[in-house]
């Protein structure tokens, strides 16, 4: 029995080509974020909207049915107005609007979600590597910078993709399930289409701008405060600019008001008052109206929202899903009076999607330039 | 022929890093010398790919640095200077996740890393997170990642930078033992001239850019016939001057004496003359020329 | 050859300790740092810079007393006047140019402008950095960086002197050049104390060390008086003859010899024997005997690093 050597081995085995390269630095990002305790639970919560979008498409496809279960259901949402008068008699046909209503309102809460998880796990991504110094070590491996990007990125599609397309997939699937009727394929199969690439607008958008951030600064609080900046600031920002105009506007309808009202005729009967008040509280109920056609119209051309990035990421989101046409024919349900109203409480603003994708893509290309910049100056081998 | 380079010029604006250098490196152990601000960092990164250089050639095992970078890199490993780590990760996993990113799978990477981490001595310490290091193991971490994927060469830059006589010894050895024994050629940049000899036995030395010498260190130090180092129990002037009236120049240098005996002569004179005086002499060697004597003596020629 | 250690003392700790919480730094270091040059050794963690902060006035110790040229050090501001300290970190206010620095510590030591002046431009030119002095610092490579640290811990002529791995990272050119200077200013009667961990160095520079481990003092004075005083290792002296064999055969007569290896591949021996005064006392006689010309003798054992490696190593 030979005593075998201790010392050094040599090994000869398969080395992939450096195509592959991007997928080791992802599992290895995905490992260290996962060690964060907070960041798990943010994950499980982000996978209860999916739960609730789950709950709402089966109870849609029992209605759809219209099995016993749900039965007594039904009238209650009717009397709540969530549903009109004719989606109890005829579900099927609005059987797209309901969904695609379903899945905005899911989008919108995991929209907020996805921010927060960036927040936990993006910052670090490549601001570590700038503190402790890796790139010596990673540069002087066979692969390309690109692909230290490439794995970068890959981590924050790896959890955003957990958090919103998985569970995506999973409730259009549960969805179909419940309804057992396949024309419903052929009706929302553009859905969820829309829905996989919204999500990787969020990814790849959010992703770049995150890494942006982080390759700028070795502190991962910065990069943190940052990104929580253009978030929430931009957010506040552009809602904050948007109450100066409504808030304009209705002091220009009020200050009219009360033009009318000072305009009272010294003497008059109590027939004429009475008829006059009729006359103003019905100019004013047509004004209020008129208030909110104008913000209507005005919101096509507003260009305040595009301050915030989130409200960019919505607008995209809604022309992807549809969710206007949507809210259209669910409006068509109501009585002609009341239909205006419904839209201009439903509806978001109405500026073209196209602004906002540029918006976007401009971003993304900043992000892209700042990244090509910060990494080609990182390999400083003194 | 581990590599060489054909009239390769970097400068980098007004700074010529490197100035049509011609050098070729026989495989082995060889040792980098040279000033601060003399190429050899620029060496380094044009053998790793990492700088494109301005004009000139080289090939490094026999690849081309200006095309086959990745490829080169698959065969050399890189121990750097400065700190640096993948942070947030225990030992066996920071060397694991160095092989991957060389491309191996990643069961070969944690098998291999176990086994790196054997042969560097770095035991319990890797199950515990890397920021939790102390210099010296850190040093061997970076050596551990540099060799788990068997490279057929190993740059190693300044390795022994700060470390305790203990660390530095072990890290010394382990050097050794891979140029020796286990067949790695091995291209040790440092400014301890011991310790280049201690592990290498060729050299190159560059300054300004340009290569001042190169050879083997055994040549390099050149023999002196009849010059004898010479220490004594104690300082003797009768002993000196006994010499003297014999034909011999001596001369005092640190603790110790140089003695040219006159020709014809053998070591048995300074024998004799010890016998003659009863002073003890506790050193007797052939004077050889340090290695930092070949080094300051390159710059002078330069 | 620097002073012998037993000038008078310039740097006395008296049965010091320091701790740090539950963490020892010091332990009982009772010990005398004279004139000259004297390096200070010990692996990591062996309190070598609790030790130089405690002689620099930094730190308080928890008990004993340390004492600078007679007087205690702890909120004693003049006699940092006498004192100069090279410390390991890198630290420099990266705007400044070297003349500014040097300029700056000089004043700060509480010398006034024209002498400032002066001291300022005759260190620089000591270190060897006349030439860089208008460059900020910024752009200084790390041997300009050291000579700088070194021309700001000299310039107020201070008569002690604390260097902190003052070599490291400078290329063979600069280590020549301080070295240099630091065993000029040894010989020319100030304490340097010099703390570093590359042995040769050391070395070179003196053969008066301290030794410390784990806080406590091991050793003390010169290296070949330490080595000559450890007996739980034999010396080893390596003889190399033509007739080694025979060599071997007339030594192993002698009574103190321990041992006899044969190096075939020098053509030598290896002797291992604890009563080396002795042995080298014969060794005359032996080689004019017929045939046993000895070509070479040497001791790898007395160094330094063979000293280090005793102590240290269990």
């Amino acid at each position: 029995m030979p005593i075998f050597d201790q010392g050094y081995q040599h090994w000869k085995g398969p080395l992939s080509s450096h195509a592959w390269r991007w997928f080791a630095i992802t599992r290895h990002g995905v490992r260290i974020g996962f060690q964060g305790r907070v960041f798990r639970m943010v994950l499980l919560v982000s996978l209860l909207p999916a739960v609730a979008l789950a709950t709402a498409l089966c109870l849609w496809g029992l209605i759809e049915r219209q099995s016993d279960l749900v039965a007594g259901l039904v009238p209650i949402l009717v009397s709540f107005q969530f549903l009109g008068p004719g989606v109890a008699t005829d579900p099927k046909m609005y059987r797209v609007e309901i969904w695609t209503l379903c899945f905005n309102l899911f989008f919108s809460i995991e929209l907020t979600l996805s921010m927060i998880l960036i927040v936990l796990v993006g910052p670090s991504l490549i601001s570590q590597d700038l503190r402790f110094n890796a790139f010596p070590l990673y540069l002087s491996r066979p692969m390309r910078r690109i692909d230290y990007l490439g794995g970068k990125l890959g981590v924050i599609a790896a959890f955003l993709g957990l958090a919103i397309i998985v569970p995506c997939l999973l409730t259009y699937g549960l969805g179909l399930l419940f309804t057992f009727d396949l024309t419903i394929l052929k009706d929302t199969y553009r859905l969820l289409f829309a829905s996989v690439a919204y999500g990787l607008v969020i990814i790849f958008v959010s992703g770049m701008l995150i890494l942006a951030l982080s390759s700028l600064s070795r502190s991962s609080r910065w990069v943190a405060l940052f990104w929580l900046g253009i978030w929430l600031v931009s957010g506040f920002a552009s809602g904050a600019l948007e109450g100066l105009q409504v808030a304009q506007r209705q002091r220009a309808h009020f200050q009219r008001v009360a033009e009318i009202q000072t305009k009272r005729p010294a003497d008059e009967t109590r027939e004429e008052r009475r008829r006059r008040v009729e006359a103003m509280r019905a100019d004013q109920k047509s004004r209020v109206e008129t208030m909110q056609m104008e913000q209507m119209e005005a919101s096509k051309t507003d260009w305040r929202p595009l301050i915030s990035y989130t409200a960019n990421l919505s607008r995209i989101g809604r022309q992807l899903l549809g969710t206007d046409a949507a809210w259209q024919k669910l409006s068509e349900m109501q009585p002609p009076p009341m239909r205006e109203r419904f839209l201009a409480q439903w509806l978001g603003p109405q500026y073209p999607w196209y602004w906002s994708a540029g918006v976007l893509v401009g971003l993304f290309g900043v992000s892209a330039g700042i990244l090509s910049l910060s990494v080609r100056s990182l390999d400083r081998l003194r | 022929m581990l590599f060489q380079f054909e009239s390769v010029t970097k400068t980098y604006g007004s700074i010529v890093a490197l100035d049509n250098l011609s050098v070729s490196a026989p495989t082995g152990a060889i040792g980098l010398l040279g000033p601060n601000g003399s190429g050899k960092t620029t060496l380094i990164r044009s053998l790793l790919g990492l700088t494109r250089v301005d004009r000139g050639s080289g090939q490094v095992l026999g690849m081309d640095f200006r095309r086959r970078q990745l490829d080169i890199r698959r065969a050399v490993g890189f121990v750097p200077e400065d700190e640096c780590l993948f942070p947030h990760v225990v030992g066996v996993e920071f060397v694991a996740y160095a092989g991957e990113l060389v491309g191996m799978s990643t069961k070969d990477a944690m098998q291999r890393s176990h086994e790196v981490l054997d042969y560097v001595g770095l035991g319990e310490a890797r199950y515990r997170k890397v920021e939790s290091y102390s210099t010296g193991m850190k040093q061997r971490l970076k050596l551990a990642s540099a060799i788990v994927h068997d490279p057929q060469l190993l740059i190693m830059d300044e390795p022994t930078n700060g470390m305790d006589p203990r660390g530095r010894e072990d890290l010394l050895e382990l050097a050794r033992d891979l140029a020796l024994n286990k067949g790695m050629s091995l291209l040790f940049s440092s400014h301890l001239l011991p310790d280049v000899e201690s592990v290498c036995d060729q050299i190159i030395v560059l300054g300004r850019g340009k290569l001042l010498t190169e050879g083997n260190i055994q040549q390099l130090k050149q023999l002196h016939q009849r010059s004898f180092e010479v220490r004594l129990k104690t300082d003797s002037r009768p002993f000196c001057d006994r010499l003297s009236a014999l034909g011999c120049r001596s001369e005092t240098r640190e603790d110790f004496l140089v003695v040219q005996i006159p020709d014809g002569r053998t070591q048995q004179l300074l024998w004799e003359v010890a016998a003659q005086e009863k002073v003890q002499i506790r050193t007797l060697r052939p004077q050889r020329s340090t290695l930092e004597e070949v080094f300051l003596k390159a710059l002078e020629q330069a | 050859m620097t002073e012998t250690s037993d000038s008078k003392p310039i740097v006395e700790f008296h049965g010091v300790s320091k701790w740090y919480g539950n963490v020892i730094g010091i332990n009982k270091l009772t010990l005398r740092v004279p004139a000259g040059v004297t390096g200070l050794l010990g692996p990591n963690g062996a309190g070598k810079s609790t030790f130089l902060q405690l002689a620099t006035g930094q730190l308080f110790a928890s008990q004993g007393q340390v004492r600078v040229l007679g007087q205690s050090v702890w909120n004693n501001s003049t006699i940092n006047r006498q004192i100069g300290l090279c410390p390991e970190q890198d630290a420099f206010y990266e705007w400044m140019t070297g003349w500014d620095f040097v300029y700056t510590s000089a004043r700060l030591a509480g010398l006034n402008r024209p002498a400032a002046k002066d001291a300022a431009a005759r260190t620089i030119e000591a270190v060897g950095m006349t030439r860089h002095q208008g460059r900020a610092v910024r752009g200084y490579s790390k041997g300009m960086r050291q000579r700088t640290k070194l021309a700001q811990a000299l310039v107020h002529d201070p008569r002690v002197l604390f260097l902190d791995e003052p070599l490291t990272g400078t290329d063979p050119v600069a280590r020549h050049d301080l070295m240099t200077i630091i065993q000029r200013l040894g010989s020319e009667g100030k304490s340097v104390v010099v703390s570093s961990h590359v042995l040769h160095e050391v070395q070179s520079l003196t053969p008066n060390i301290i030794l410390l481990n784990h806080g406590r003092l091991v050793a003390e004075g010169n290296v070949r008086d330490i080595r000559d005083l450890i007996d739980k290792h034999p010396h080893q002296i390596v003889l190399i003859s033509d007739e080694y064999r025979k060599l071997a055969g007339r030594i192993l007569e002698w009574d103190d010899v321990e041992g006899v290896r044969i190096l075939s591949r020098e053509q030598g021996l290896m002797v291992e024997t604890r009563q080396p005064d002795a042995f080298y006392s014969r060794l005359p006689a032996l080689s004019l005997e017929d045939g046993l010309a000895i070509k070479e003798v040497y001791s790898d054992d007395d160094s330094l690093e063979s000293v280090f490696k005793y102590l240290v190593n269990r």
